[in-house]
């Protein structure tokens, strides 16, 4: 594909001289294959940029391409779905954030489940840190009543006597 | 390690006559250009700026505390004197891409007699402290040396004072001007090193670890202490691996005893560093870091993995090293805590690492 391609995109979504630069600054494969994935999901700037630094990371990581990330079995999965626009995109970032945080996402994922083990009831609600980047567990209890604050209050501390909450803290910390 | 050898050297006509630009003028084969006022470089990225060589006047004061005292971050009452700016090596994570880059032309300061008055006044000022003081913050402490023989100001008036320790902290193997001078115990010669791959792929310019490390063996030798500074610790695949062989090509190149400290350091990325890190034409391992933004807006790698490679990297220099000192470089109270088991106060802190207690 033509690098007038790649301008004619990023001019019609007026993106910032910057970014095209980046954008035509790879290997023609890596280029085109951007520019694939621009065009079928009508990639705004920050949501290319966002897709170019996940593929150049992820890319570095595994010592690879660009273009073999974009057009590798994750990307084409997530394409492969026939979902809506804002849905793929969506779709997309995940996957991108899976390949990009691969230990990170395990540990999410881990943590999650731990919370599903505590079986808090509905009113219960727990946060962990954003990308895990903090060292705070939030609960948050949503009563109506005396009754159901004490009858919540009561599942969490059941709950706390558990191994799972110190599990959690040690996913946090780091000791795993 | 090939030497520094700028495109041009500039010098302000009113320095001509200093002890560093006699140095660089007797030194250096290359063109000399003269200046009044500004250098007339005009604008260039960092990169440009490393090619040349300006010889000019401090304005201003020298001496000021290390800005990794940030508030929320465990301080270790370092103090910095900036005799030169910008730095001739050119590592991929360098926050000077970001920090220099409206003054990006690399300067050695001429004025380093009236630098050694103001640190001597603030040494006398305070004798019952003792102060640590480097010259690596805003360039490499040694890079320079070959032209500007700046360590031959610097030592001798450090080893004549009892209450400081000057650290010279280096990523290359410029010690030659070093081996001819009595530290009397009073200089610590530092390296920052890194797991190997890092070194290959992001420091470009620097000395190979090896090379390091028979520069630190010959300077250790002739009485020096020696300081290491595992910073940026990167997060790539193998890490375990590739720091434990840098522990232990440490271990296998010095003698423990006369290590005056080790510092480890996460990688941390301000957003515009990260432009400018993305802007470059190939990313080696730290672009790669599982790393994501912190409440100051940096990028680290994400706090359990940075505990995990702290933890992991610490156990590994106890064992080699159990006598030297070990501190975290602008960490927050509750990472040091998990991983040092304490957490020390600021002064506390700078007056451990200036005594060489070990932890």
């Amino acid at each position: 594909m033509a690098e007038s391609a790649v301008r004619a995109y990023a001019a019609d979504k007026h993106f910032a001289p910057a970014t095209l630069e980046r954008w035509l600054a790879l290997p023609a494969a890596g280029r085109d294959a951007l520019l694939d994935l621009c065009v079928r999901l009508r990639l705004g700037e920050n949501q290319f940029r966002d897709v170019l630094d996940d593929a150049t990371a992820i890319a570095a990581r595994h010592t690879t391409t660009v273009a073999a990330i974009v057009t590798g079995a994750e990307i084409a999965a997530v394409l492969a779905r026939g979902q809506g626009r804002n849905e793929t995109i969506k779709a997309l970032k995940t996957a991108l954030r899976r390949l990009r945080y691969p230990q990170l996402v395990v540990a999410e994922q881990r943590l999650r489940e731990l919370a599903r083990a505590l079986r808090l009831p509905a009113g219960i609600d727990v946060v962990l840190p954003e990308n895990l980047e903090g060292d705070a567990v939030t609960m948050t209890l949503h009563g109506r009543s005396a009754a159901e604050l004490r009858a919540q209050a009561r599942a969490l501390a059941a709950a706390l006597a558990g191994t799972e909450i110190e599990e959690m803290f040690a996913v946090l910390e780091g000791r795993w | 390690m090939k030497r520094f050898e700028p495109q041009v050297v500039w010098i302000d006509r009113d320095e001509l006559d200093t002890p560093i630009a006699r140095a660089v003028r007797g030194r250096f084969r290359g063109p000399i250009e003269l200046f009044s006022g500004s250098a007339p470089i005009g604008r260039r990225s960092v990169q440009d700026g490393k090619r040349m060589l300006v010889l000019q006047r401090h304005r201003g004061g020298f001496l000021r505390h290390c800005p990794a005292g940030t508030a929320g971050l465990v301080c270790c009452n370092y103090l910095v004197v900036n005799l030169a700016s910008n730095c001739p090596m050119d590592c991929s994570y360098c926050f000077l891409q970001d920090y220099l880059a409206d003054a990006p032309a690399l300067t050695a300061y001429t004025n380093v007699g009236e630098a050694l008055a103001e640190i001597d006044a603030v040494l006398r000022a305070h004798p019952e402290r003792r102060f640590r003081i480097g010259t690596g913050e805003l360039s490499d402490s040694l890079a320079l040396d070959p032209l500007t023989d700046l360590s031959a100001h610097l030592v001798p008036f450090f080893a004549a004072r009892p209450n400081a320790l000057l650290e010279l902290k280096t990523k290359t193997d410029c010690v030659d001007a070093l081996l001819d001078l009595d530290p009397c115990e009073r200089v610590v010669v530092s390296w920052s090193v890194n797991a190997p791959t890092v070194t290959a792929a992001d420091e470009l310019g620097t000395a190979t670890l090896a090379e390091r490390l028979a520069a630190a063996r010959l300077v250790q030798a002739r009485g020096y202490l020696l300081g290491f500074h595992l910073d940026p610790l990167v997060e790539l695949d193998g890490w375990e691996h590739e720091y434990a062989s840098l522990v232990e090509a440490i271990a296998a190149a010095v003698d423990a005893d006369r290590v005056a400290w080790f510092s480890l350091g996460s990688l941390r990325v301000s957003p515009p560093l990260a432009q400018a890190m993305a802007g470059r034409a190939a990313g080696g391992p730290v672009a790669a870091a599982e790393m994501v933004p912190g409440a100051d807006g940096k990028a680290r790698v994400w706090r359990g993995l940075r505990l995990r490679m702290y933890r992991t990297i610490v156990e590994r220099l106890r064992e080699a090293f159990p006598r030297a000192p070990l501190y975290l470089c602008m960490e927050t109270a509750d990472v040091w805590d998990q991983v040092m088991g304490e957490v020390p106060s600021d002064r506390g802190l700078g007056m451990r690492l200036a005594a060489g207690r070990a932890w």
